[in-house]
């Protein structure tokens, strides 16, 4: 790898992440909080391919070949070729991080959602504290998917009695008929997603997969309990389809 | 891969179609045929391979520039000779201080094989700077807090795989003391991506590293995604459920996927059929063995060495995760 195409591929690398992270679009591959250490890396990145460049334009002007230049001899890339010498040059590994700067711009993959969530058991946390705090106040109050399971599952609906809660996820279809209410729970990145799934009581028969709808409605029993693959009940007041969310995790 | 060759002695006379030109037409085709490649990526399962391919990449990265940045600083700033007056005479005290001093090494394993290297060249003892090739990549903050965030609910992982990498790295540096040849093993005669001043050491091992570890760390997310919808769910957990054997599954699959030590944790958590002490044993082999370090070892300190030394250490990794996974997960 010549030092150009190592400036042009920190330049990819580096704008593909600022790319990502400038927007909303970096929340369909990792958490929130990653946003300001995507922005900084990617700025590093560019700014090492400035650099490079700046060193390659300063070789051309005095006439020098830039590969030959021995600061930049790269002993270990002969032993991850088992010694073979190609001559002077970068890591030829480095050629593989086109791959997703590719995947980035060209498939902009989305994020995760009812194929992910069909193929693994829904996975509901039993809370640290035995002692489950109510919640908020207002009628319909916002809930997590996530919390709401817990509270069915690990704690009997006590602090869901007499609530009506709003909730927001996409439709993954159940293969015995029927569909669950699903958000997927990132611990890290998308490769752990995690998913919540809920039965809903008296919606639509079917809705297409991946639908987003937010469901306001009630607790009702049904689905099990102390069981972290239990899938709890909601019964659907009103349900409506909305748009993606901004973060499409919780 | 030759037309590099052609194209680097030939690159003052004139034209020629160069690594630079094919990159250029590579990009300009791939824009083009962007409807057409979008278009493959229309089934479910490639789709959320993608997502998982980018997602382990985008969320290794700042990882990945944190390291690089941190050993090139090292590598540049800190004189080599340093750690030989750091270090004891006695051999056999200085390789638990080496094993040690790797948690002061933020950089991933890629890092690790030229500094472990270059250490030797300037008269640290083999065994000492062994055991800091091995402890090095696992035990540096950098690792450590990234196998913290990547387990919330185990925060023991990250002592686990402290106490179990550095235990590992010193018997490792104690067998070479005492059963190592001197003629198995190629000390490196000079330090790679030196520059003319610090801080052009400094970016070119920067950039270097980078470069380098990132094309690995693409090769391992690549293979992480296609594990995860390839592989049904059903087939690992049937392999997850033998308590030895998914060890053992794990520590190869360490081997296999050559996952940077600052992203691997990320990749463990998403392992989350097997136990604990499996995922112990990935953690603890991947930064230590794995094909592209392997590769690398060979290269620095020659094939005698890696043929010996990569198989003992996998095999003391794993013993050394069972113990410690039993004791403190």
């Amino acid at each position: 790898m010549t030092r150009e195409v190592q400036s042009v591929i920190l330049f990819l690398v580096g704008g593909a992440l600022l790319r990502i992270s400038a927007g909303d679009v970096f929340m369909r591959y990792v958490k929130e909080s990653m946003r300001p250490w995507l922005l900084i890396s990617g700025a590093l990145l560019v700014l090492a391919g400035v650099f490079v460049l700046i060193d390659v334009v300063r070789a051309a002007r005095r006439g020098d070949v830039p590969d030959d230049d021995p600061a930049v001899v790269d002993v270990d890339e002969h032993a991850a070729e088992g010694g073979h010498d190609h001559g002077h040059h970068g890591p030829r590994s480095a050629w593989l991080l086109v791959l997703p700067v590719a995947a980035i711009f060209l498939i902009a993959p989305p994020a995760l959602g009812a194929f992910t969530a069909g193929r693994e058991a829904s996975s509901v946390a039993q809370p640290a504290d035995a002692d489950v705090p109510p919640l908020p106040p207002g009628n319909p109050v916002t809930v997590m998917l996530a919390d709401y399971a817990a509270r069915a599952v690990w704690d009997d609906g006590r602090t869901l009695k007499g609530r009506t809660v709003e909730m927001t996820g996409f439709v993954t279809p159940n293969p015995k008929g029927g569909w669950w209410l699903t958000r997927l729970q990132l611990a890290c990145c998308a490769a752990d997603a995690i998913p919540t799934k809920i039965h809903p009581v008296g919606g639509p028969e079917s809705l297409p997969a991946n639908t987003w709808v937010k469901v306001v409605g009630e607790w009702v029993p049904g689905g099990g309990t102390q069981s972290d693959t239990a899938i709890p009940w909601v019964k659907v007041d009103s349900l409506a389809k909305v748009e993606e969310p901004r973060n499409p995790y919780e | 891969m030759s037309s590099t060759d052609t194209s680097s002695s030939t690159k003052s006379g004139g034209w020629r179609f160069g690594p630079l030109e094919a990159l250029t037409v590579g990009l300009i085709a791939l824009l083009i045929g962007q409807r057409w490649i979008s278009g493959l990526f229309e089934s479910p399962a490639l789709q959320a391979g993608a997502t998982i391919f980018v997602s382990i990449v985008v969320q290794a990265m700042p990882f990945l520039v944190l390291g690089v940045v941190l050993s090139a600083a090292i590598a540049a700033f800190v004189p080599t000779s340093f750690w030989t007056r750091a270090l004891p005479k006695r051999e056999s005290l200085a390789v638990p201080v080496a094993g040690v001093a790797g948690v002061v090494l933020p950089g991933c394993e890629c890092a690790s094989v030229p500094v472990a290297g270059s250490l030797m060249s300037r008269g640290v003892a083999p065994a000492a700077a062994l055991a800091f090739l091995l402890s090095a990549p696992a035990i540096n903050p950098v690792v450590l807090v990234s196998t913290w965030v990547a387990f919330p609910g185990n925060p023991m992982m990250a002592v686990a795989r402290f106490v179990a990498s550095l235990i590992t790295s010193v018997i490792m540096g104690w067998l070479w003391m005492r059963f190592g040849r001197t003629e198995w093993l190629r000390i490196p005669s000079r330090d790679h991506l030196t520059g003319r001043s610090s801080w052009e050491t400094f970016r070119l091992t920067a950039t270097h590293d980078f470069l380098h570890a990132g094309g690995f760390l693409v090769i391992g997310g690549l293979t992480a995604a296609v594990l995860n919808v390839a592989v049904p769910p059903s087939v690992i957990d049937s392999l997850a459920g033998h308590a030895l054997f998914s060890v053992l599954v794990l520590a190869l699959l360490a081997v296999v996927l050559c996952i940077c030590s600052e992203a691997d944790a990320f990749v463990a958590a998403s392992l989350s059929q097997f136990s604990l002490t499996a995922r112990l044993a990935f953690l603890v082999v991947g930064p230590m063995v794995d094909i592209k370090l392997v590769a690398l070892q060979a290269g620095v300190f020659g094939r005698r060495f890696a043929s010996r030394f990569a198989p003992a250490t996998f095999v003391v990794a794993v013993i050394v995760s069972i113990v410690v996974g039993w004791w403190l997960l």
